[in-house]
């Protein structure tokens, strides 16, 4: 049969199984992710979350902000602050102001999570799609997005 | 159809039927797929869809995990795909040298044994689905384990054994032309 000689249309075989058996996996931790979000939502939960302006003032802290489990990283700061954002289609909110300071190039407001594995790391997703957790500390700060690798927040 | 047919088709769902129940304690890991593949392989498009509706016929009535006859149905039916395509590549396989090029006939047979699982277990899902008015895709979701599973199980034993069985199945009817599909 001339297409076993083929060895892309093999490779193609492969690749279509392997991509097909990751995508049921994909869709059943999807489900099972926002079966999990829907029945704890609800709950209350504390988050720490603190606000740098970037301008030599101390961060202000909002320790143990109740939230609500499902909450996401723009919810959680629309509790303690006046926030102005842009949605983006398909990509989510993009900061614009936080208690009236306005993103300026080159400083924009850049949001960031402790972990103890690796110190702050950087807001891997939009904050409205980010959903918060219990006791998570989590970090706006306005610097300047120049600098690369960008500066981490102030201790 | 000869007598010689019937034979081979009744060994082949006694076979299908008799593994069922033995692997009944291992959900979706199953031999059947495999039995009724080579069947459609060896013997033809009708032995093959034949095999895998009586197996079907037997198993999905006396099965232990409960009979629901749409769900029974669309296995039966759904179960003949591995025959129906075992027999049409059969036919193009008739003429292939199994010896020369074992390692690309286990890949191709490994990723024909995914690829029918995979339209068996959407067919199957769907109907379920259907059935017990549940959103298809929450179906799909939900039962993606079993169905991994199954297609990874029926990956293995297509790919280890569709050549080998072929290739026995051959030598055992060598001469005698039970519509086997041969050099």
């Amino acid at each position: 049969m001339a297409f076993l000689q083929n060895k892309w249309a093999l490779a193609a075989l492969v690749i279509f199984c392997w991509a097909s058996a990751t995508s049921f996996t994909a869709g059943y931790y999807y489900y099972h992710y926002n079966d999990l979000l829907a029945k704890v939502s609800g709950i209350t939960i504390h988050v720490n979350l603190g606000i740098n302006y970037g301008d030599n003032t101390p961060t202000q802290w909002f320790n143990g902000t109740e939230a609500k489990m499902g909450m996401t990283l723009l919810n959680v700061t629309m509790l303690v602050a006046n926030v102005n954002y842009t949605p983006y289609a398909g990509l989510g909110a993009f900061l614009e102001s936080i208690n009236n300071k306005n993103n300026s190039y080159p400083h924009y407001w850049m949001w960031w999570m402790w972990t103890s594995w690796g110190g702050w790391i950087e807001g891997p997703i939009a904050c409205d799609k980010y959903v918060v957790g219990d006791g998570e500390t989590l970090f706006w700060y306005y610097e300047d997005t120049s600098i690369s690798p960008l500066p981490k927040p102030p201790p | 159809m000869k007598t010689s047919h019937l034979a081979i088709i009744s060994s082949l769902v006694a076979l299908c039927v008799a593994t069922n129940y033995a692997l009944v304690g291992v959900p979706n890991v199953k031999v059947m797929d495999f039995i009724v593949f080579v069947g459609g392989f060896c013997f033809g498009i009708t032995a093959g869809a034949l095999v895998g509706i009586l197996s079907w016929t037997v198993y999905g009535v006396l099965n232990p995990y409960g009979f629901v006859p749409q769900i029974w149905l669309a296995t039966m039916f759904s179960e003949s795909i591995y025959g129906v395509v075992g027999g049409l590549l059969g036919k193009n396989f008739a003429s292939t040298d199994f010896h020369d090029q074992r390692v690309r006939l286990i890949i191709f047979f490994a990723a024909t044994g995914f690829i029918l699982t995979m339209v068996y277990d959407v067919i199957t899902n769907i109907v379920y689905a259907w059935t017990l008015n549940i959103p298809v895709i929450t179906t799909m979701a939900v039962g993606a384990p079993f169905t991994v599973l199954h297609e990874i199980s029926n990956t293995q034993i297509f790919g280890i054994g569709s050549a080998m069985m072929v290739t026995a199945i051959r030598k055992i009817f060598q001469g005698e032309r039970f519509g086997i599909s041969s050099k």
